[in-house]
């Protein structure tokens, strides 16, 4: 068993020169395209939940119809649309772009309702008296609502890092450069899956794993704040 | 327009048989995860310290890794071993053990929202564990755990969709064959995005309505 386990680590031992590099470089291709869809994300699930909130119709009826295609569809799907499917109508993406967009889009539903329903949260005397105050709109959403909304919203967001962190993965399905992709070729240049999709899940567990210790803890936190105000009140 | 409807037909086929077998797997791997994850929420509750960390480690692992690098290592890794299976059985496997992860905390979460009280009610009026288990505890945690449990499924429903990654002839797997041989790739892929959509929006509907009717219900 122990001689097993050491012949099962010497191989890493003696392909580690060649594979080394080549890992790193796609860790930081898979970091780059969680960072740029997360950022896209939470652009457009803002946007998507202010247009579900807003007074006009049409733009209610737009963002609700955007936000469950994108929940209701894999995000599978969605690449390989951008990725193959716009070819044919002349618009060209390279599989990194394609990738990070896809999966922004797919997440700006989700991080949509989860403003939506932070904002909701909020009882609506505080914007009304802000605004009695003399506070613009946009300065209420700023200074009023925006702060005490990002309670609610901060743990599921986290969350979503998580999540985009994991689904980046199937980003190597259209070929983007990151570290599934990479242990995928080098499993079949190498002949040696074992060693190297058990060497990927450990790595994405090596990024995911402290970002879940981060995330339970910053809900705890949250919900201790939100005990004290009930106090309060 | 008679054209849209001939490339409708030639290509929607295959799709839905593609939609056949995403149904099949997801409500396989459903039915594992559910197993899985309710045993260990309630293995957890025996308290055997030793054992509750194996489970910690289990939930830990599944949870912070990518599903498909658990489905490629259970795909080509197995055979590796001596084990070979097809692309099928390692993706309701994979899928299985990812959800059972999930579930197990869904399920824990549902038993700790019941109060003690009802359990030591329970043993108080003469009723077994095993019953208090069956006829207290487990119908009400039914209750919280099921809107969480819907958008399980809704999830996996969709994460179905990598398993086109080791062949499993599911929707997305059509898609990419179709597209091979016959270079429709728009019509193809927004086609199979409408068919994902068409199977997950009644289910999001439906755990939707239950949520609503639990909140008024409270």
């Amino acid at each position: 068993m122990i001689n097993e386990l050491r012949e099962f680590l010497a191989i890493y031992a003696e392909n580690w020169a060649d594979w080394g590099p080549q890992i790193y470089a796609a860790i930081w291709v898979t970091i780059k395209l969680t960072v740029v869809s997360f950022a896209i994300a939470i652009v457009l699930g803002l946007c998507l939940a202010l247009g579900k909130l807003s007074p006009l119709k049409v733009v209610r009826a737009f963002c609700t119809g955007y936000i469950e295609v994108a929940r209701g569809v894999p995000a599978l799907a969605i690449l390989f649309l951008l990725y193959f499917g716009l070819v044919p109508l002349g618009i060209v993406f390279d599989a990194f772009t394609a990738g990070a967009i896809g999966l922004g889009m797919s997440a700006a539903g989700y991080i949509a309702e989860v403003f939506r329903a932070g904002i909701e949260a909020i009882h609506k005397g505080q914007r009304e008296a802000a605004l009695s105050v003399g506070m613009t709109p946009a300065m209420t959403f700023r200074h009023i609502i925006l702060p005490q909304a990002m309670r609610i919203i901060l743990p599921p967001l986290l969350n979503m890092v998580i999540i985009l962190l994991k689904d980046t993965s199937i980003c190597s399905l259209i070929s983007t450069e990151e570290l599934m992709l990479r242990a995928k070729d080098l499993a079949m240049m190498s002949f040696l899956p074992m060693h190297l999709f058990l060497l990927a899940g450990v790595l994405y567990f090596a990024l995911a794993w402290p970002l879940s210790i981060i995330t339970r803890k910053v809900e705890k936190m949250m919900q201790r704040g939100r005990r004290q105000t009930f106090g309060i009140n | 327009m008679e054209d849209f409807f001939q490339k409708l037909m030639e290509l929607g086929g295959p799709l839905l048989l593609g939609a056949g077998t995403t149904v099949a797997i997801t409500i396989a791997s459903l039915l594992v995860a559910i197993v899985l994850g309710l045993s260990l929420a309630l293995i957890r509750l025996l308290g055997i310290l030793p054992v509750n960390w194996l489970i910690s480690t289990y939930v830990e692992i599944f949870r912070n890794t990518p599903v498909l690098a658990q489905i490629f290592i259970i795909y080509f890794s197995l055979p590796y071993l001596g084990i070979n299976i097809g692309p099928f059985p390692a993706a309701v496997i994979g899928l299985g053990l990812n959800g059972g992860a999930v579930l197990c905390e869904v399920f824990r979460a549902g038993l700790n929202a019941i109060h003690h009280g009802q359990r030591e009610a329970a043993l108080a009026v003469g009723m077994t564990p095993w019953m208090s288990l069956r006829y207290i505890m487990l119908p009400q945690t039914w209750r919280i755990t099921l809107p969480p449990l819907g958008n399980y499924a809704i999830a996996l429903l969709k994460d179905t969709a990598v398993v086109s990654a080791i062949a499993a002839p599911e929707i997305m797997f059509w898609a990419r064959n179709l597209v091979t041989s016959t270079f429709q790739t728009t019509f193809v892929y927004i086609l199979a995005a409408l068919i994902y959509f068409c199977l997950s929006f009644p289910l999001a509907r439906l755990v939707e309505q239950f949520e609503r009717r639990q909140r008024a219900w409270q």
